[in-house]
């Protein structure tokens, strides 16, 4: 499906669209939230929440402002980092490193099955000390750029140049797996 | 405007990740659309960073699938309903007129409760909206404040310097490439208070270098040349602060190489002034 022919899709609440669409993109999205929530039945319940919200809110995106997948993971990050920062979880005081998460984490229901961990460790293996940290409190620590930046006492434009590295690498090893 | 060093400043992959502030994201769009490059590269950024999520993501469990569905049931139903609805009214007015005295105050009853539902949908949707609003604004008040502190830290530089520069005894020297071949029309400014031994220097015209080689700035002095710095042409007519200097009869400006030398390279020489 066009994505074009998806957000019309989308626009009319019509379930054949909606469905396809979870079927395109839940397993991104839930790994956007279950990332930084390392509870799986909460990052469901964020995840459950958030994918309401998208068809909901679906006649607010703008297609000019970027992709829908890049909104969709916006509402997603954001909705998991409300959650990590409510008392519900502040309180639990659990978050996730790089290293829970590719050699698999215990959930309070349970393990957590592992993602696909030899390709994710290797592409891990690829980032340096300062881009496997950047890495680790934007994507699984949600976060935002100043917050490291204030935190560790890093220039702004240290962090947002190692963003950019750190993904670079990514980027061109993702390829390869 | 550099195309590449933007790209390279880590902007984009802050607009993707949503951190970015409204005017600053007004600015990516419109670069985007005037220059293809970088449109380029938010597409193969965004097309990695979904390769990514997919990599590392985990299916959700099937509950969640029906669990979604189940809530948006009624969504669908309501779009899909609209047509229908142009028959319902007649047949709520048949119950009226059939129904005896408590079955219109049911009617009535549950209309009533329609209401106030819908007025509850109404408000903790506002509540919604009215909370995202005050986060983001929350996030551009962090990023207000972080160039706000910025500005600061730079104001207090220059105030610190220019006191510096008033309450001293300062002597201008002039350097000037004129008499050499290296670039004619070259002018830098070296202040220098010789009690306090503080040498400050302002770029007036200098070429800008390769990325193998710096300005670097000498005091020749009783005991040769005397390596004080190194000079930084980006920057025009802001001061420099250099190296201390006690003794010297001429300042020189050479092209070294990156970092600077023990000795300096009389071939290369681009600007000389001597103290008057």
């Amino acid at each position: 499906m066009e994505e074009g022919q998806l957000i019309a899709g989308l626009r009319t609440r019509d379930r054949k669209t909606v469905e396809y669409l979870y079927d395109k993109y839940s397993t991104a999205l839930f790994g956007v939230i279950s990332r930084i929530i390392p509870d799986r039945d909460i990052a469901e319940e964020v995840f459950h929440d958030a994918f309401i919200k998208i068809t909901n809110k679906i006649d607010f995106y703008d297609e000019s402002k970027g992709r829908l997948y890049t909104w969709m993971a916006n509402i997603c990050r954001n909705s998991a980092i409300d959650k990590l920062r409510s008392k519900e979880i502040s309180q639990s005081n659990k978050t996730n490193t790089i290293e829970d998460f590719v050699y698999g984490f215990e959930s309070e229901s349970g393990t957590m099955e592992q993602v696909d961990g030899i390709g994710v460790r290797e592409l891990m293996n690829q980032l340096n000390e300062d881009q496997k940290f950047i890495i680790e409190y934007i994507y699984f620590k949600g976060y935002t750029h100043s917050e490291i930046s204030e935190e560790f006492d890093i220039a702004l434009g240290t962090v947002k140049s190692r963003v950019r590295a750190a993904i670079q690498v990514l980027k061109k090893n993702l390829d390869s797996i | 405007m550099d195309i590449q060093e933007y790209i390279a400043s880590g902007k984009l992959e802050l607009f993707l990740l949503g951190e970015l502030t409204e005017r600053e994201r007004e600015e990516v769009l419109e670069l985007a659309k005037k220059y293809p490059e970088i449109q380029q590269e938010l597409d193969a950024l965004e097309e990695a960073m979904f390769a990514f999520d997919q990599l590392t993501g985990i299916a959700p469990s099937a509950k969640v699938k029906s669990g979604i569905f189940d809530s948006l049931e009624e969504e669908f139903r309501n779009t899909k309903g609209e047509e229908k609805s142009v028959e319902a009214p007649k047949i709520e007015a048949k119950v009226v007129v059939h129904s005896a005295f408590w079955k219109s105050f049911a009617v009535a009853a549950s209309i009533v409760a329609v209401l106030a539902s819908a007025v509850a949908i109404y408000f903790a949707g506002k509540f919604h909206d009215t909370n995202q609003r005050f986060t983001a604004l929350l996030q551009e008040q962090q990023v207000l404040a972080d160039n706000l502190n910025q500005v600061k830290q730079e104001y207090e530089q220059t105030d610190s310097r220019l006191d510096r520069l008033v309450s001293g005894d300062f002597k201008r020297v002039e350097m000037l490439g004129e008499a050499l071949d290296m670039q004619k029309d070259a002018k830098v400014d070296v202040f220098w208070d010789q009690g306090r031994e503080e040498v400050f220097i302002a770029v007036n015209r200098l070429n800008s270098l390769s990325a193998e080689f710096d300005y670097q700035l000498w005091a020749i002095g009783p005991d040769g040349p005397v390596g004080i710095g190194i000079v930084d042409p980006s920057q025009p007519f802001n001061l420099q602060q250099m190296n201390a200097v006690a003794e010297a009869g001429a300042f020189a400006i050479t092209i070294e190489p990156k970092g600077g030398s023990e000795a300096p390279t009389l071939e290369k020489l681009v600007v000389l002034g001597e103290v008057a």
